[in-house]
């Protein structure tokens, strides 16, 4: 095989690999306009230097599980484009984050935002906590905590943690361990809101646990 | 036979804003007090939380929290030559149960009165003369003034962390405040609320036309907020679900969040729930209280013996317990004799539906209660009354509560109530109507008065409250002539269409004006006008003190509850500092 037709044939596997995504992102999607060009962003990165989403997010916005990254599939554009700003802005305090938020130019944040909204994941196996874990997480997490004074999670975050979009993200089906790390980001001053921040000083570390793993194994909300 | 418990030093009868407060003072001061509530616990958590507390059927429309009418309604007639009826379901106005009474479904709207509103009749009379007074208006002066109550208006505010602009800070005018308010000392403990697009509109047309446009003073939280008593609130979310709702995020001031976990933990204090007071009892010679009766959940009665009752059950139930009692006389129209039941009065409210433009998108569900913006220009006698031929006023708001699905649907003037065509109205007027609230005073009269009724009785056997009520031409007159005000704003804000509707009689139960039922226990200096001294203490039970709305000789323009806070402040203060060291007569 000579040097020439091999060149070819690594490119003829990459103009098919590239054919095969475009098919996959708008087959998952079923979306047009912006979010087509947020799936360029996504699988390929920013003409101004933001890394491809999916290297941590997945093309599904399930990112790898791990808890290290968030879930983002189906979370409300207007929040995810809302996070965005936040990065660029240090308004969300985050090493990683805000190099490639500062990579995106408002449009292409929005058009990200879109992508990861309105995409498509397959369900993912629910995991396991103790059952008093779970039993003390669904307690605080849809009644709330007299004692603590915190109201129950469920108040903003919609029914059982299926979000309040434009604005409150969902919190069924997110990782536990993100979860959790997001609040030590409020009580620290990383992450700023009004709201969370006296929430997250208000749990106790035991409780943060259970509500972490609560919102963990429950299925993500249907999009719409 | 009833069963007699042990004796204590304090019976606290209604465990609201006024019970809870009270309760606080007096048992942090070493005395055991027994707080007895007829309504069920209730907490932030569990009770108010979402998604369960957004039930807009539950909560509005059946009325989930008021006083259950199918125990212990109230009748009611416009006038005495008629026959009152019960009340079989709350709409004009809404008398909360349960612990934190009316201050857990309140909206926040926390407003001081004006310096005339205390001595009304001398301003009144020195300003205008007594020509001014239609014949059959009795107001009075309440026997306390402004300059004595404002240490105790801050006290309540900062318990409550109200959120405002001072516009007279000591005499001072500051910009961005009321600059019409009466002096405060200090300035607010939060800043005001966010300006509803409504609200801002109204804001230029009325400083076009002059006027003195402000943010509502509100207990809805703009930042979190630690109080006082060492608990901290939350900062509101603008759900739109304040009024006739209990706040699941601890943002809206209400015993729950202010108060009531610092007095629950004090050993001092005793709470018993779901029970009814029967009556206060007295001793032989009618001037000393000994306790109360009440019966719990279980149908037991129960005697609590007490050397100090403090009724604090919503005016109407406080004046309710006076006649039940026996406590003080009871109050004759046509001879007007006697003080209980006395100058009844209630709010003199107008709407200014103002229908705008359809590229004009108010989205007014987000709200808090207490939103909005307002002018003072025309409330009590901030305007000159000379040449009007009435007194009394209302302050002119524009802002939104709530623009919940089942209850807002502002459609214009002879639009279909039901079917297609109301269906496109509503679509076409939602999120384009903004709602003035002209909240007016109520001047007491003559005939407008409480008594207990001859023929309904409640669940107890006991007989129902009787009221008797209807607007005073002077009312009727002042309303006709604000909301020409109002709607002349309106006009101002290029609205399409407006109604001008001001409040016309007779006054009706059947649909919602106002809460804000006062008189039937005046405050005063006189013990032939006023049931309890200035120090809100009876005058022929001096073991009794009657702390609500029922103490104020006629209303002001303004929503009552700041009001009722300082003198919830200043009854403490009477109690700790004098009436504990020698009991007997304050005044």
């Amino acid at each position: 095989m000579n040097r020439t037709r091999q060149i070819g044939r690594i490119a003829l596997l990459f103009i098919v690999a590239g054919a095969g995504l475009a098919g996959y992102l708008s087959a998952q999607t079923g979306a047009t306009g912006s979010a087509q060009v947020g799936a360029r962003i996504v699988s390929e990165g920013s003409a101004k230097g933001a890394i491809a989403c999916a290297r941590c997010h997945g093309f599904d916005g399930a990112s790898d599980g791990s808890g290290a990254f968030p879930a983002l599939v189906g979370q409300p554009a207007h929040y995810l484009e809302g996070q965005l700003r936040h990065f660029a802005s240090g308004d969300r305090q985050n090493a990683i984050m805000q190099s490639i938020a500062k990579g995106l130019t408002p449009e292409e944040m929005e058009s990200v935002a879109q992508y990861y909204a309105n995409v498509r994941s397959a369900a993912i196996p629910q995991r396991q906590g103790t059952p008093e874990l779970l039993a003390r997480g669904a307690q605080v997490a849809l009644v709330g905590d007299r004692d603590a004074r915190v109201q129950a999670c469920v108040s903003c975050h919609g029914p059982n943690g299926a979000g309040e979009p434009p604005t409150v993200p969902y919190l069924a089906g997110q990782y536990k361990q993100y979860i959790k790390v997001q609040i030590q980001m409020f009580r620290r001053g990383f992450r700023k809101s009004a709201q969370m921040t006296d929430v997250a000083h208000d749990l106790t570390d035991q409780d943060v646990d259970a509500v972490a793993a609560y919102f963990d194994q429950l299925p993500r909300p249907t999009p719409k | 036979m009833p069963q007699k418990l042990n004796e204590v030093d304090v019976v606290v009868i209604g465990v609201g804003f006024a019970g809870s407060i009270l309760a606080k003072e007096l048992a942090a001061s070493g005395l055991k007090v027994v707080g007895i509530e007829r309504g069920s616990d209730r907490h932030t958590v569990p009770n108010f939380q979402a998604p369960a507390i957004h039930d807009e059927l539950k909560y509005s429309v059946r009325k989930g929290m008021m006083q259950d009418v199918t125990r212990e309604a109230m009748t009611f007639r416009n006038h005495s030559r008629e026959v009152a009826l019960p009340i079989r379901q709350w709409e004009a106005f809404l008398p909360g149960t349960g612990l934190g009474g009316c201050g857990v479904h309140w909206n926040g709207q926390t407003w001081r009165y004006q310096i005339a509103d205390f001595i009304y009749k001398t301003h009144i009379e020195q300003r205008y003369g007594k020509k001014i007074l239609d014949p059959d208006l009795r107001i009075q002066d309440w026997g306390v003034t402004y300059q004595e109550l404002e240490p105790y208006y801050d006290r309540f505010e900062y318990l409550l962390g109200a959120c405002g602009k001072a516009g007279n800070l000591n005499g001072k005018i500051e910009p961005g405040g009321n600059p019409l308010e009466a002096p405060r000392a200090r300035e607010y403990p939060n800043p005001p609320a966010k300006e509803q697009y409504a609200g801002a509109l109204f804001r230029k047309a009325a400083l076009e036309m002059g006027y003195h446009p402000f943010l509502q003073p509100s207990a809805n939280m703009t930042r979190p907020y630690t109080n006082p008593e060492g608990l901290t609130l939350n900062p509101c979310v603008y759900c739109g679900f304040c009024e006739r709702y209990g706040c699941e995020h601890y943002a809206k001031a209400s015993p729950q969040t202010v108060i009531l976990p610092v007095l629950m933990k004090n050993p001092n204090f005793e709470l018993r729930m779901e029970s009814q007071v029967l009556r206060i009892n007295l001793d032989s010679t009618g001037k000393k209280a000994t306790g109360v009766n009440y019966m719990d959940a279980q149908g037991r009665e129960f005697e609590q013996p007490a050397s100090l009752v403090l009724l604090t059950a919503f005016g109407l139930n406080d004046v309710r317990m006076l006649l039940l009692s026996g406590i003080g006389k009871p109050y004759d129209p046509v001879t007007e004799q006697g003080v209980v039941g006395r100058n009844y009065a209630y709010q003199t409210q107008s709407y200014v539906p103002t229908f705008l433009s359809e590229d004009i998108h108010l989205n007014s569900y987000m709200a808090a209660g207490a939103s909005g913006t307002v002018i003072d220009d025309f409330s009590v006698d901030n305007f000159d009354h000379s040449s009007l031929g009435f007194v009394g006023g209302c302050y002119i708001l524009c802002g939104s509560t709530n623009a919940r699905p089942i209850e807002f649907h502002p459609t214009p003037p002879g639009t279909p109530r039901w079917g297609s065509k109301w269906k496109e109205a509503v679509r076409r007027h939602y999120n384009h109507t903004a709602v003035f609230n002209l909240s007016g005073t109520s001047t007491a009269t003559r005939w407008n008065y409480l008594d207990l009724d001859p023929t309904y009785r409640d669940a107890w056997g006991l007989p129902l409250l009787r009221i008797t009520f209807d607007f005073p031409d002077n009312d009727l007159r002042m309303s006709r002539y604000v909301t020409h005000k109002a709607s002349e704003i309106a006009q101002r804000m290029g609205a399409k269409i407006i109604v001008d509707q001001p409040r016309t009689g007779p006054f009706t139960t059947t649909t919602y004006q106002s809460t804000h039922n006062t008189g039937g226990a005046l405050m005063g200096s006189d013990p032939a006008t006023s049931a309890v001294n200035r120090y809100c203490q009876s005058w022929d039970v001096p073991n009794v003190f009657v702390v609500g709305a029922c103490n104020y000789p006629q209303n002001s323009s303004y929503n009552p509850t700041g009001t009722l806070g300082a003198l919830i402040y200043w009854t403490a203060d009477a109690l700790k500092t004098r009436y504990l060291k020698r009991p007997g007569p304050l005044a």
